[in-house]
Order: structure tokens, then sequence, then C-alpha cells
């Protein structure tokens, strides 16, 4: 029989049905050591007289680290594309947000790691945190980041992503409405059933395996090497089965941590996040601002775009920086607009830093630019599918980085959603398909943005 | 006071594998003296049945049973590199991988038949665990057999490796965004309607249907397409009226920190889903497949928020559409502001809005 395309089992649905999946906090081995941490009370601080030694006399304390022990502190989640790392491992001097790591204890059992916790001394000077992206970029905001309120390393050493396509000036002057609007989603949680865990076991051979929750086991084998400046010989991760994701565990959260204090105590060492953990202190998806400004014209094509996005990415720039460059590659969606103005930033708050979730970068687009569409329809007094399948993305279109459209669907899942919803397009929009443009759907604005599809 | 009803509709695309590429995924497969597979990846399983497809992929490619297949995506030692399980990258990337691999498999188990059937290896052909002469099948030899001859007669391993990375897309000009290669390995598409109740005097948001198409180039298992619509269709929910880290952001008060003091979406929150899968195959996708994974939560939000101004008349852009925010916009029945040929909504919300004026949205009347 054909496998592909088949309706076949789940490799591993037996066993997750029947709870015998064996994930990361099942494993279980001899003579570990749990571990708790000493995290920021404050959104923004800075700190000194941190005093580890009543914590490590405590009877059943095997390790304590802070950020002296760290070979490397800084090694940033896109430090394997060239980008600059900002983050460091545990907190050095200050605290950029609530919940961050400053000092973790690996001891005999949860209760005693925590009682050693709360011995550790301290001493935090709170300052103003920066919240709100929108004010990160006036005189009197505070100033959170070593870069500045924004990230400034894109290309070129700009501190902002542009795209710039036609003359966003010249389809304001033709428009006949100009639509403007502001849209803004939520930071919201992964909420993967299984929290943030791993178990770091040293091997009598020198090397440490690494039991992990990642969603990408040779990314954290990176992210650790690099850390401890090993040889990936010394490293194995174990994993590939993970009790939920959803992006937020492609950061690397536990391990290396753990494999420090594997290394220091000489013992295994897991470090499973309770779930309060998981909410207040794990990453989120980024909260974005989005300002969108299309030019029109009265029977709904849309000649130009102007977007302004600000992305929250927390106290850390982690993936940020990449998924502000999808959100603009994407900034057109499924339709095709000659004239484009985008800027982007990535911009630093006292918040626990986002990162990737499904969608990542995309998710906050579409909900800005359909819904966008959708008040397009409704103040031009048009239809919405037939305004989507008027400016839908055709072959021999360019993407708003000059990418000629080779297969777009834009049109097929619209008339296909007009179907399943008993709506009767007008006849010309129910004969379109997603061919080149000719006749009524080459206006004269689209004319200049088309490139020869073969030629991709 | 009523519970009136809405439509809205939103269209989406969405990129397969990382932005701008150079994610490489890598896997190599070996054959036990039964014919059994060993495939070897690093991809991690999420949730999103990528040993299921991965496996499907081997036993369509090579032309054996499914449940010939053991898939081992267990450790570093074992498993060569996969950039990871995000950008829904493990079926189009991570698939080609093992594809090329299974293919090299198929290729060695050929020219072993062809040994042991003194038939030209390309004149043989694999189908469901046996090897056939093409156009006399009578002419065969089990691909047990194959790999036992393999084993005990000519002192081999039946291996192949596969690897798939589409190179690095760089930017060209940081000044207009111009890559010099697509950023992308494909573009699935996607289409959904919301239908919501709206109640008037609690703001509440009902979402009583979605009907969505995708188009996800081939579905290699349908089932498992159909689990990633629906379940980002509720997690698409959840982002549209429920689920928010800061309720009153940029306030990091009223933070909740438990499952009670979170609104993720449960099972009364379910709408009815009616899903269309349109099957416009990529180009160099394993058997045509694209990307599902990541857009199945991208196109509700833009819906619901269409259909909740579709039933009572008032666009909430800030998510989630919470019975508060309904409600309050009801309040304030904000209309937009014209000038000239310019309609302007959510001026409240812009950064002009702020009186610090350190970044402006500035657009000509």
């Amino acid at each position: 029989m054909k496998a592909v395309g088949a309706r076949l089992p789940r490799y591993d649905g037996i066993e997750h049905v029947t709870g015998r999946t064996q994930y990361v906090d099942d494993v279980r081995v001899p003579g570990t050591l749990w571990t708790k941490a000493l995290r920021s009370p404050a959104h923004s601080a800075t700190f000194d007289g941190l005093d580890t030694s009543k914590a490590e006399a405590m009877p059943g304390v095997h390790a304590v680290i802070t950020w002296k022990d760290v070979p490397l502190l800084e090694y940033g989640h896109l430090s394997a594309l060239g980008i600059p790392a900002d983050e460091p491992l545990l907190a050095k001097d200050e605290v950029r947000y609530k919940g961050q790591p400053i000092a973790l204890v690996a001891a005999e059992d949860e209760e005693t790691a925590m009682a050693a916790v709360e011995a550790i001394g301290i001493e935090l000077e709170e300052r103003e945190p920066l919240l709100d992206i929108r004010r990160a970029f006036d005189d009197d905001a505070p100033k959170i980041h070593q870069w500045g309120n924004w990230y400034p390393h894109f290309e070129g050493e700009m501190d902002c992503r542009q795209i710039r396509k036609g003359s966003i000036d010249d389809a304001f002057a033709q428009a006949d409405t100009i639509v403007q609007g502001v849209y803004r989603p939520a930071a919201i949680e992964h909420v993967p059933l299984e929290t943030q865990v791993s178990l770091v076991v040293p091997e009598a051979n020198g090397r440490l395996t690494i039991y992990s929750c990642t969603q990408a086991l040779y990314f954290s084998m990176g992210v650790v090497a690099a850390h401890l400046g090993l040889p990936l010989n010394k490293l194995k991760v174990v994993g590939g089965t993970v009790g939920g994701g959803f992006g937020g565990k492609v950061d690397t959260a536990t391990e290396t941590m753990c494999a420090l204090l594997a290394q220091k105590s000489g013992r295994p060492v897991k470090w499973r996040w309770t779930r309060e953990e998981e909410f207040l202190c794990s990453s989120t998806r980024a909260p974005w601002h989005m300002e969108v400004a299309d030019a029109v014209t009265k029977d709904g094509w849309i000649l130009g775009r102007k977007m302004l996005t600000l992305h929250d990415s927390g106290a850390y720039a982690r993936f940020s920086p990449y998924g502000l460059t999808k959100h603009s590659f994407h900034h057109t969606g499924a339709y095709t607009i000659p004239n484009l103005h985008f800027d982007g930033y990535v911009v630093f708050t006292n918040r626990v830093p986002t990162t990737a979730m499904r969608g990542f970068g995309v998710t906050s687009v579409s909900f800005a630019t359909e819904t966008h569409m959708s008040r397009i329809a409704d103040v031009l007094g048009l239809d919405p599918y037939e305004v989507r399948l008027k400016n839908a993305n055709r072959i021999g279109d360019t993407s708003p980085n000059r990418i000629v459209y080779t297969d777009p669907s834009t049109v097929p899942v619209v008339k296909a959603l007009a179907g399943g919803m008993d709506v009767e397009l007008a006849p010309e929009y129910a004969a379109m398909g997603p061919g080149q443009r000719e006749g009524d759907l080459l206006p004269e604005h689209l004319v200049a943005q088309l490139a020869d599809p073969e030629d991709h | 006071m009523a519970v009136k009803q809405g439509r809205g509709i939103a269209a989406i695309e969405y990129p397969t594998g990382m932005n701008q590429n150079g994610d490489p995924s890598q896997a190599w497969i070996k054959m036990k003296p039964d014919g059994r597979v060993d495939v070897f990846a690093g991809t991690s399983d999420i949730g999103n049945g990528s040993k299921t497809i991965q496996s499907q992929i081997v036993a369509e490619t090579i032309g054996v049973p499914y449940d010939w297949i053991t898939y081992d995506n267990s450790n570093t030692d074992s498993s060569p590199v996969c950039t990871g399980t995000f950008a829904s990258r493990a079926t189009f990337v991570a698939g080609k991988a093992v594809e090329k691999a299974a293919e090299r498999v198929r290729e060695r188990i050929l020219d072993i038949a062809g040994k042991e059937l003194e038939i030209d290896p390309s004149d043989l052909e694999v189908v469901d665990g046996e090897v056939l002469a093409k156009g006399a099948p009578q002419k065969k030899l089990s691909v047990s057999d194959v790999a036992a001859a393999a084993t005990w007669t000519y002192g081999e391993l039946i291996t192949g490796t596969g690897a798939q990375l589409k190179p690095y897309s760089s930017i060209l000009d940081p000044e207009t965004g111009e890559v010099d290669s697509p950023p992308h390995s494909a573009i699935s598409y996607a289409a959904c309607a919301a239908e919501v109740d709206v109640d008037d005097e609690t703001g509440v948001v009902q979402v009583t249907r979605l009907v969505q198409v995708y188009d996800v180039g081939r579905a290699i298992n349908p089932t498992l397409v159909e689990g990633q619509i629906e379940g980002g269709a509720i997690q698409g929910l959840g982002l549209g009226v429920l689920e928010s880290c800061y309720p009153y952001y940029p306030s990091v008060e009223h933070r909740g920190s438990e499952f009670g003091s979170y609104l993720a979406p449960g099972m009364e929150d379910l709408p009815q889903l009616d899903t269309i899968i349109i099957e416009n195959p990529s180009a160099d996708g394993p058997y045509g497949a694209k990307g599902i994974g990541e857009m199945a939560n991208n196109a509700q939000p833009p819906a619901i928020a269409a259909a909740v101004y579709d039933a009572v008349g008032v666009w909430v852009t800030e998510l989630p559409i919470t019975p508060e925010r309904v409600l309050r916009a009801l309040e304030a029945k904000a209309e937009p502001t014209r000038d000239g040929k310019l309609v302007v909504f959510d001026e409240e919300l812009s950064v002009n809005a702020v009186p610090g004026g350190g970044m402006r949205f500035e657009v000509p009347a």
C-alpha cells in the first residue's frame, strides 16, 4: 500500500495515550540532585553583595553557581548566525526582568535547595522599569540595555528593519482613500504540559549526558558547548520526544545551568520548573504594536502600504531580530502591493524575554494586515472576498523583497472558502485562477513589479 | 440587549523553513538483515507528528511497509544534525533529508537484487517489500531476502545518508530589504471564516464555527494535517478572545501564574470546525509537501475580529477580544476620524498619542 497520503497511525500514538512515553522528568538516575534558582524579585535593579557562602555551607547542598562559574557568560540565541550576544546566562551586576536567574543551588532534595536559595545574600537597588515600547524612544525613557532601548545590529548596523519598494509617496498621492489603523496582539504563554526540565549526568568517561526537552537537539547542544567551552564529543543530548513546545523550547532554558552544576558537584543534576516558574519566568510570545496605512482606490486596489512595527522583545534579544525580519518579509500577506515603506524595531523592555512561538513574526502581521483588509472592504463598501481576490498575489508577481511568486494559492483558498461558506462570488471572481496577470487584473500600478516566474 | 451573530474572514500565507534558510537537516538509514529499516534523524517530535511523517516518507521511498520502519531521534550520538523543530520545517526540510537517504537505500537494494536476479538494476523496482522486474513481476525477490544476501552472501551493509540545506538567503540591500534568493523553502496558503455570537450586554464573544481552507502542498498524512489545523485553530481562538500574559499591557500587573488564572481554551470554547484541504504541490518538498505546523493559528484572530465588527459594529484591535474590551468599545462607539481622503482608526493607540513623541507614524492627508 502507499505510505504517503495514507491515514496511518501515529508512530508514537499508543505510548502517548497510554501514558507510557518516557519524558525527561520520567528519567530517574540514582544520586540525582535537585535544583532551585535565586530569581530577581524586581523588574529592573542593580545588585551587589552576592554572597553564597551560607548556602554552600548548608548540609545537603552540593553546588552553588553564579555568573562567576560560567566560562562564557554571554552566548546569544542567534550567535550561530554571527549576531552579537547580549544575555548573560546568570545575571551579573544587574537584573532586567522579574524572574531572571541570579544563582542556582543543587541539593539532595528540592526543599533543601529552596532553603539554600533563601540563604543567599544579595543587595538590590531597584530602578524605574521601561514597560511601554511606545515610550522607548523618548528622551526621558529609562535606559535599560547596553545596546540602547532598541536593537541596533541589523545589516549595515541599521537600528531598524526596513523594506522599501516602489514609491509610497506616489501611492498616497494617487489613492482615493488612505485607511490607517493600529493593531496590538498580546503576549501569550506557550502553556506546554511539560514544564522546562533537564537532567545532566556526568559520566565516568568525562562526558555529560544531557536529557533535554529541547525542540532542537543540536541547537541546544551548541549552546551548552559554547557556554562551557567544550567540543561536541564531550556532550550527548538525549531527547527528541517533547511534552509540548510551541516554540518556547527552542530556548535552551535549563540545560547549560544543569551541566555547570553537574560539573561542579560531580553528581547528576535535574532542574524541573514549577508550573508557576513556567508561567512567570519562561519566555512568552511577544506583544507587538503595528501601525498600518494603506493607499487604496475606490474600487478596492491597494496601491501602497506604509507600516511601523514595534516588537516587544522583553529584556534581551533572543530570537527577536529573526522574528522581526520574517515579519517584515511577510507584511503584504497573501497579496501583491507594489509600493511599500516598512520600518520595524526590536524594542527592549523590562519584561520576560519574548521568543519564538507558533507562527513566529507572522501571526502578528497576519492579524494586523488581515483585520486591516476587512476594514478597507468595509470603508469602501466592497465585498471582503472580492477585495482579497482582486489583490491576491499571482504567478509572476513579486514579494516585498523582490522574489517572484511561482505557485501562490491565495486565489484557490479564498474561492474554496467562499464555497465552504455558501457565498456566491460575482462571475469575474468565480472564474479567477492564480495565473499570471492580464487584462483587468493587470492595472498600470502593478506592471513595474512584475517578474518572469522562470527567473527564480 | 441581545446576542448578535457575525461573520468575518481572513486569508494568509506562511513560509516553510527558516526565514533566509541556512538550516540543515541530515539523516541516515541502515537496514537490518531481514530488511527492516532503522532511520536516524535529529528531529524532535514536539507533538507535530514528525516521527510518523518521516517514517511514511521512508517507507514510500524505499518501497516497504510502514510498520517495517523504526525511527530513532533519541540522541545526538546516533542521529545527525537537524536544526530543529520550528519554522514549519520538520516535514519539508527534515523530511527531504530522510527522503534522500531512503533513495540511496533503495538504490543499494536494487544493486544487490540485480546481482541475485541477474537483471540490470535499472530494470527493477521495489513495491510493498518486494523487488520486481519491471514488466515481468513474476521475477521477484523479497527485500528481506535482499537484505539477507547483503549481510550473509556479499558482506555488505545497506545504508543511505541524506542531507537538505538551502543556502542562506542574504539581504543585498538593508535599505530596501532586497534578497539574493528566495528566503523560504515554500509558501503555504490558508483562508478562514469565523462565525461568532457576541452578547452586547456581557461582552462575551463565543466563536461558534471556523471554516478553514489550507493549501498544504501534499498531505503526507491527512489525519495529522487535520490535527495540526484543528489544534492550531483552537490556539488561534485563544489568541483571539482569551489569552494574555499581561491583561492590562503594557502594565505587568495581574499576570496569571497558574492554570486557574490564565485563560487557555478549554473544551467549552470549542467551535464547530470545518476543514478543507487543497493540494497544490511544492516544487521541491518531499512528495510536494509544504509546511502546515505554524500557520494553523494565524488566520483565526483577524477573522474573529472582523466577525465581532459584523456582529456589533465595533473594531477591537487589541487582542484578546475580551468581554471588557467589547463593552468598552460599545460604550465608546468610536468612529474613525476623517481628514481629506485619510480615514484614521485607533488614534488613541498610536505612537502619535504618546506625549514624549520619540517615535512618530506620519501619513499624508
